[in-house]
């Protein structure tokens, strides 16, 4: 049946792309860039934001739950830039969505993503992921802007390098491709923050690429305000003995999906996934995870942790495919949650889909409160009950900080989710 | 890497033509013309002597399934089906009210011989006088004989076909039947409602403990004919029946439908348990015929501390579609889940079960083992959803997959859904090979590889076979036994 091209569209839908229209001429480009962005635009007219009928949104249906869509500012409301998550990192600004002409990095080719667009360079780029990948399609029509980083082979960045997206209201489209060279080494911290407060809808996608034997750090720190929409992705191709530590830190926004889409083609390459989503008030926030082992000897374990106070809806979707051939693989994925009130809700589906024999996978998944002899521990040696459950939550989600091995940006990402948690419990 | 030779001695040595019931039974039948139209549906419902109302009740089904898609999303693959040229009904023919197994047609009691069904139970239970099974045999969508009616009578519960009970108990199968999976459930629900020709109706009154384990052996004989089973199983206050449910069908090459619907009810402290086992064509080494297995099996634990439980071995079938569910509604109530799918050859499995946590205090468990071979894909599908004022609800799944060879697939697609923070979830699943340790392990000892193997599938899946009766513990072992028969060593 052809449910999508009766339906009527949305407002959320309509704002779309009235945005494309209203800015289509503004929007930086060559020939290819314009034709790759109609193509994505036409796709969201006919087929529409996804519901929950397309298996991938199941639990985010965005063609409901994305009720409005803010306008794009014309004039860019004049943005600071704050101070970096670890101290001496290094800031390349994204103020509403426009990367700084006069960013760099030594020993990092740093050059705006507005270039590639002019250029056509990032046109292949531009193309969504798969016909489900609406974030791909919204942000492939309508990005302006980011940086596009290249660390050369063999290079060791030390200071770790910030990302910093700040935006007040409307919309804001970002897009930050990064190749690690053969053996590099590097420290990345995406931040998306709201500025201001105000309503906005952000979609960004980074775009990484590890050569032979690069060792990354990546880190996603989402602290949107409470009306933000934020659609996030991470493409991550893996080369062979490449390794990353991803690190996804999930503390505010209204209507949050974060993918992860990760292909692992390198052997011997390994991937540590560690998530934390703090949940608060009417948050919808949706990570939801594509991970494809796709050669044999390679390795990946991811941990997600979630907390869940108020009337939050969390939602996480693991997917780990091993395909054909892709012997000995191991992958073990954990997704633990507390929920801590009867308002709030989470939906768990850790996904295997395994076509080779020799393997080790699984997955483990749980939902519950605080467990009361935990509580009993604490508070019969005195601590009083609030204190004792702060302290439960806070350890429950330190559990997996701890695993970065960086001190300072432990640092960092625990007086983050402390900071959030004092504010929430 | 070791996979690659082993893969390549196991597909050699699959052939399936190990099917060991694979033969067919030679006797008149009468059976109404292929093909679906209101007027097929009048001719079963005539056929059954039927009352109006069930005749209105099935042509409401009809035309709703006409609207309906078929579904899509199992990750099972097959050609289209064409629900016109099935033969919806067929009926053995001499049937005509036989009183004993005397009466009954020779040709019949030698096809149950050759497979071994339990029809003289004192014969297979010698030595085992505290244990009685009572079979319904299902021949081709009609009921040929019951027996220990009288005895089961004496303690009140009513075990017939569903047709008989249509016709004499009209009031209870007005109050239940679709209470639990409803006409407009799902595709294959809506087309069962529409067409189907038998199945067995038992009802357990208020605290009575049904006297003997009922069973029931499906057989699907007649070329190309669908079976569309309906089963309805009751359980009023405090009562308690185990129902087993055991199936083979001859060898066949073109594709064979089923589409069955079990629905079970248990009121205030009753139990149901609910045993199957399954072992119906596969499909050659080609992965040619073999059964379709679309079922939607489904419990409402409707009263206060009921208790259902589904336990099921699935070695058959070329494409199953299976989830026996559980609706939680009452307090205190549990549901459970265990299960063994054995997926070799060409065979697609997508099974699993849910779990619907609505009234306080309930709890599930599922424990579910796949085990796939050859070029088999077998995923476990199953959702565990604690709804908002499912007060300590507490669910423990675990879910295990066994791959043997490089060639066949292991899916899990489990959906947790938790709208109660007082609820305790907690899921786990594992995919992995038979490891080389374990097998040098068991062979050091002096014993033969395949032995070897077939020891270590069968600790694999003890967690589950402890949950099937006596009779079908047995029954069940064996049959993993043969269905992995050449995969193994």
């Amino acid at each position: 049946m052809n449910i999508q091209t009766t339906k009527r569209m949305t407002a959320a839908e309509v704002a779309l792309v009235e945005a494309y229209t209203e800015q289509v001429g503004d929007l930086p480009g060559d020939a290819s860039v314009t034709s790759t962005r109609d193509r994505l635009l036409d796709d969201i007219k006919n087929t529409g934001l996804p519901t929950r009928r397309v298996e991938s949104w199941h639990y985010t249906d965005l063609r409901t739950l994305l009720r409005s869509v803010p306008a794009p500012v014309a004039a860019a409301p004049s943005l600071e830039t704050i101070a970096p998550l670890v101290d001496g990192s290094k800031v390349l600004p994204v103020l509403q969505g426009s990367a700084s002409a006069s960013a760099s990095v030594e020993g990092v080719e740093v050059s705006s993503f507005a270039d590639a667009l002019l250029s056509g360079a990032a046109a292949s780029g531009l193309m969504a992921l798969d016909r489900d990948d609406a974030i791909g399609k919204i942000n492939g029509s309508l990005v302006r802007d980011g940086y596009a980083l290249a660390v050369p082979a063999g290079a060791e960045i030390e200071t770790p390098i910030e990302l910093q997206a700040l935006h007040g209201a409307g919309q804001v489209h970002t897009r930050f491709p990064a190749v690690f060279g053969a053996g590099s080494k590097a420290t990345i911290i995406e931040r998306h923050r709201s500025a201001t407060g105000e309503a906005a809808l952000v979609s960004s996608i980074s775009d990484v690429t590890l050569e032979d034997g690069a060792d990354v750090v990546w880190v996603i720190m989402q602290e949107q305000g409470a009306d933000d929409t934020h659609l996030g992705q991470i493409r991550v191709r893996f080369g062979a003995d490449a390794k990353l530590k991803l690190f996804v830190v999930n503390a505010g926004g209204k209507l949050v999906r974060q993918e992860l889409r990760i292909d692992v083609e390198g052997e011997g390459s390994e991937l540590t996934l560690r998530g934390v989503n703090l949940l608060g008030h009417e948050t919808h926030t949706d990570v939801t995870l594509v991970l494809g082992h796709n050669v044999p000897h390679t390795n990946s374990t991811e941990i997600i942790r979630n907390v869940v106070f108020d009337r939050a809806r969390g939602v996480f979707q693991g997917m780990i495919r091993v395909a054909p051939d892709a012997q000995k693989t191991d992958a073990k994925m954990a997704c633990n949650t507390l929920l801590l009130t009867d308002d709030g809700e989470f939906s768990v589906k850790p996904e295997l889909e395994i076509f080779a024999d020799d393997v080790i996978c699984g997955h483990g998944a749980t939902v519950a409160d605080i467990d009361d002899n935990h509580l009993y521990y604490l508070k019969s040696r005195g601590i009083p009950e609030n204190k004792a459950r702060a302290m439960l939550v806070n350890a429950f989600v330190a559990e997996v900080v701890e695993e970065l091995e960086d001190e300072k940006l432990v640092e960092a990402l625990e007086s983050v989710i402390s900071a959030w948690l004092e504010k929430h419990a | 890497m070791p996979a690659v030779q082993e893969t390549i001695d196991q597909v050699r040595g699959i052939d399936i033509d190990q099917y060991k019931y694979g033969f067919e039974t030679i006797i008149e039948v009468d059976k109404a013309p292929k093909g679906l139209s209101e007027d097929i549906i009048r001719f079963i419902s005539a056929k059954k002597q039927e009352p109006d109302w069930m005749l209105e009740w099935r042509l409401d089904a009809y035309r709703r399934w006409l609207t309906m898609e078929e579904p899509t999303w199992a990750r099972v693959d097959y050609p289209k089906i064409d629900f016109n040229d099935i033969y919806y009904y067929a009926a053995p023919k001499n049937v005509t009210g036989p009183t004993s197994l005397d009466e009954v047609d020779p040709e019949l009691l030698k096809t149950y011989e050759k497979l071994g069904i339990p029809l003289r139970e004192q014969e297979i239970l010698a030595g085992v006088k505290t244990s009685k099974v009572a079979v319904d045999a299902v021949f081709d969508s009609v009921s040929v004989v019951t027996t220990f009616k009288k005895e089961l009578q004496k303690a009140g519960v009513i075990f017939m076909s569903i047709s008989e009970a249509i016709r004499e108990h009209p009031d209870l199968i007005k109050k239940y039947l679709g209470s639990v999976v409803p006409t407009t459930d799902n595709y294959y629900a809506t087309l069962n409602a529409a067409v189907f020709t038998d199945g067995s109706f038992v009802f357990v009154p208020k605290g009575v403990r049904c006297p003997m384990e009922l069973s029931t052996y499906f057989r699907i004989n007649e070329k190309n004919t669908g079976q569309f089973e309906r089963t309805l199983i009751i359980a009023e206050e405090g009562a308690y029946v185990s129902y087993l449910e055991g199936c083979t069908a001859p060898q066949r090459d073109e594709n064979q439908l089923h589409a069955a619907v079990v629905e079970l009810v248990a009121l205030d402290d009753a139990e149901i348990k609910y045993s199957t086992v399954q072992n119906w064509f596969p499909g050659d080494a080609q992965g040619k015929g073999g059964i379709y297995n679309f079922v939607t099996k489904r419990g409402d634990c409707r009263g206060h501390r009921s208790k259902i439980s589904w336990t099921q071995v699935e070695t058959g079938s070329a494409i199953t579609w299976k989830y026996p569910s559980c609706i939680l509604r009452g307090d205190d109530s549990r549901g459970e889940f265990y299960s063994i799918a054995v997926s070799n050859g060409h065979q697609q499995i997508d099974s699993g079960t849910k779990m619907i946590h609505l009234g306080k205090n309930t709890s599930s468990r599922i424990i579910s083992k796949g085990i796939s071979a050859g070029r088999s894909q077998n995923t476990y599908r199953g959702q565990v959803s604690i709804h908002r004022r499912a007060e300590n609800a507490r669910n423990f799944t675990n879910c295990d997959s066994l791959l043997i060879g490089d060639k066949c697939g292991a899916h899990t697609v489990p959906y947790i859904e938790v709208k109660n923070a007082s609820g305790q979830v907690e899921h786990e699943a594992t995919t992995s090979k038979i490891s080389e340790d374990q097998k040098f392990y068991v062979m050091q000892r002096g014993i033969p590889e395949e032995e070897a193997i077939a020891l270590i599938v069968n600790g694999f899946v003890k967690d589950v076979i402890q949950e099937l009766p006596m009779e079908f513990a047995v029954e069940a072992q064996k049959l993993i036994g043969i269905s992995l028969e050449g995969s193994v060593g």
